[in-house]
């Protein structure tokens, strides 16, 4: 009796295990694939100077990293890359909050608005920066025009060292406000109504609902929108490379590692370096990410 | 309970087919721009069979950086088909910086296109690693094609080891264009082959006011810096592969160069495609520009009506940043014999003279370059070919293209008047020097 029923338990873990195996195989072989074997790859290839067309790499042990501490590039390039994300991922989030919470009352033409704020999200990166060029354009754009006809003096939005990186930061901003509102919406609708409810009862205020209901109940999806942007605006670089060319008196205050990585490796054959470079990166997100799962246990709230 | 399983099986269905597309692309991982390029233009080719043809059909990939240029080459192309009915050529533009890009990744994944553009930037690593074709045999064996047809400078670019690896195409020049509705206005006389640097100075003086500039001198070096350094005598590169940023004819030029950006008499320019924009839309009075802008230039209507072109003005003597393109064919490429065949078209008299009537390019085949100024009327683009002469070669080592970059970073200061040019043109030949070292 009992060995049938251990033979049945058996075969039912069995099949249990093999069904879970089965159902997240898709994601696990895309991940092995695409993601964990070329880092793997490219932390192999960091320690080497590369040759040519991937001939010919010479074993060089740390002298990429050590050759990166010294290069003040390089330090720019992280200075920069926290700086854009620091600038971004708050900045988007805030705005995407505000637009989320007042689309998810009964606004007129709420879809309409929920459309026309995802539309940048849909639109290809670099032509979208290519239209952002032209606005910025010291002598043509419509910005300095703009400029220009309340009597002030043209800036310089994307050649000023001082200025580029906040033209940079108002693209991505831009860029990802649609994507933050949609995942925050989700979120926001959640809530039960209840809850609302009875704060009516007791009259409590909008802001203080907001605070109060709304910000903790939703404080799961805004981890994960946290976390997710952090990643995101760390690599940073296709707005970057379209807007800032090495000659740009600013490139050293915008260029990003993911840029610094891209010149290095396919720009001067050095993918070695490069590699390390990006490793720096990895390590850093790492750093991020890992610092952000301690702290939600402070602010997170699971219903 | 039925809908939930069925949409578990929808979601299943989803991220399979999201895997397979991820197996799919994987190709275009590794190698992205030639990838998405070639799938569409090989499965276009490949129905494309004509049974009068006898031979197999055979599809060229030829890959080119200049936008401008497409026109007039698909048209050659044409012509080659109509010859080679067995052949069919695809022209695929990618632009100046993505090309090499494009280029390396196709040499690292062994998807070369057959036929491509070579630049002296880039020849040696190309030749060096065995990536090109050696076509020395060929051209011996060859009825058509023939280096005593092209300028020795030229051909001299793309041997390497006494081995010949692509075929001059074409030769450029850098030109002086000016607005010649702005000096009627001033009251000035056009630039012409007398005209020294301060003729150049004074009118870029003159012609400064109401919002326009005198004269574009941007962060550019062959369109720019590279021609003042070599009229007064000084050099970017020494013959034993030292930088010459610290010669002081060098330095010199880059000061009087400079000083049209901090004098006020240019803008501060640092983008490529700015440059352009400035002068076609008259915000500068006069700019150095390079032959291959031509096609560009003639179809910009006020361009046109209003600009003008002559040869560079001189110091010490009269000089012109020189260079050429060549042609090349793959290492490894499936159809040597048809790619050879359409190489050694367009560096033949017939191919080389029609590139010059249909205005691709000035074609570097002797006596060929006379058709290309006829084939302008809007221009006296004479210039370019008078300069030919006194041309210089850009100057280039085995990794230009590192040392440009650095180069470039170390002279910005100078141009944003942050350091002296001195100090400027020091660095500049410091780290253009460390990365020379490394060089093999």
């Amino acid at each position: 009796m009992s060995k049938e029923h251990g033979r049945a338990f058996r075969s039912q873990t069995l099949s249990e295990w093999l069904w879970g195996w089965f159902l997240i195989a898709p994601t696990i072989v895309g991940l092995i694939v695409l993601n964990i074997v070329p880092i793997g790859q490219t932390a192999y290839l960091s320690l080497f100077k590369s040759g040519d067309f991937g001939k010919g790499n010479v074993y060089v042990g740390f002298d990429n990293y050590r050759k990166m501490a010294h290069d003040p590039q390089v330090w720019h390039a992280l200075g920069n890359t926290l700086l854009y994300a620091l600038l971004v991922v708050p900045l988007s989030i805030a705005f995407a909050m505000l637009v989320a919470v007042l689309l998810n009352g009964k606004t007129r033409g709420k879809s309409l608005y929920r459309t026309v704020y995802f539309i940048p999200m849909v639109a290809a990166p670099a032509a979208v920066t290519m239209v952002w060029k032209w606005l910025y354009n010291e002598h043509f754009g419509l910005l300095n025009y703009g400029l220009s006809r309340l009597g002030m003096s043209a800036v310089d939005w994307t050649t000023d060292p001082n200025v580029a990186m906040f033209s940079i930061a108002v693209i991505g901003i831009w860029s990802v406000v649609g994507y933050n509102m949609v995942l925050l919406l989700a979120g926001l609708q959640e809530i039960p109504r209840d809850f609302y409810e009875a704060s009516d009862i007791d009259g409590a205020g909008k802001l203080q609902r907001f605070f109060v209901i709304t910000l903790p109940l939703v404080s799961p999806t805004l981890f994960f929108v946290v976390v997710t942007s952090m990643i995101q605006a760390m690599q940073v670089f296709d707005v970057i490379y379209m807007m800032i060319e090495v000659t740009n008196p600013a490139y050293d205050h915008t260029v990003s590692l993911v840029y610094l990585f891209y010149n290095n490796a396919f720009k001067y054959f050095n993918k070695g370096y490069g590699s390390a470079i990006v490793m720096l990166l990895l390590v850093l997100i790492l750093i991020v990410t890992a610092i952000q799962m301690k702290v939600q246990k402070k602010w997170v709230q699971y219903l | 309970m039925r809908k939930k399983s069925l949409s578990l099986i929808l979601t299943l269905g989803l991220a399979m087919a999201a895997l397979t597309a991820c197996g799919g692309s994987k190709g275009a991982v590794s190698t992205p721009p030639a990838d998405g390029k070639t799938s569409p233009t090989a499965s276009a080719a490949a129905p494309a069979s004509s049974p009068a043809a006898g031979g197999e059909q055979v599809a060229l990939r030829f890959a080119i950086w200049d936008s401008n240029q497409e026109k007039g080459l698909r048209k050659m192309a044409d012509e080659f088909e109509a010859a080679n009915p067995n052949i069919k050529i695809n022209i695929e533009v990618t632009g100046w910086s993505d090309y090499w890009t494009m280029l390396e990744a196709g040499a690292t994944g062994g998807s070369l296109p057959d036929v491509f553009w070579m630049h002296s930037n880039e020849i040696y690593r190309y030749a060096s690693n065995g990536m090109l074709l050696d076509l020395t045999d060929r051209i011996k064996a060859s009825q058509k094609a023939s280096l005593d047809n092209f300028p020795e400078g030229l051909n001299q670019i793309y041997n390497f080891q006494g081995k010949q690896f692509a075929i001059p195409k074409d030769f450029d020049t850098i030109g002086l264009w000016y607005n010649k509705t702005l000096f009627d206005k001033a009251g000035l006389k056009y630039p012409d082959e007398t005209w020294t640097w301060d003729d150049l100075h004074n009118a870029a003086k003159t012609l400064t006011k109401d919002g326009v500039y005198g004269f574009l001198a941007p962060l550019h070096n062959q369109e720019g810096y590279y021609n003042f350094v070599y009229q007064n005598g000084g050099t970017i590169i020494t013959p034993d592969k030292k930088s010459g940023y610290d010669d002081p004819k060098t330095v010199e030029a880059l000061k009087y160069y400079v000083g049209f950006v901090r004098e006020g008499l240019s803008p501060e320019v640092y983008g490529d495609a700015e440059r352009a924009d400035l002068i076609k839309n008259g915000k500068v009075a006069m700019g150095l520009f390079g032959s291959w802008n031509l096609s560009g230039f003639t179809e910009n209507e006020y361009m046109a009506q209003n600009f003008d072109v002559a040869v560079l003005p001189k110091k010490e003597k009269q000089a012109s940043i020189y260079n050429g393109l060549g042609n090349a064919i793959a290492h490894n490429t499936k159809h040597p014999e048809e790619a050879w065949k359409f190489v050694e078209y367009l560096s033949s008299k017939e191919g080389q003279e029609r590139q010059a009537q249909l205005g691709v390019a000035i074609s570097a085949y002797k006596g060929a370059a006379d058709l290309w100024v006829s084939s302008n009327q809007t221009f006296h683009v004479k210039a370019f070919v008078d300069m030919v002469g006194y041309g210089v070669i850009r100057p280039y080592s085995n990794t230009t293209a590192v040392w440009e970059d650095k180069a470039y970073e170390a002279l910005k200061p100078a141009f944003s008047g942050q350091s002296s040019v001195e100090d400027a043109a020091k660095n500049a030949a410091k780290i253009m020097n460390e990365s020379l070292a490394e060089e093999k």
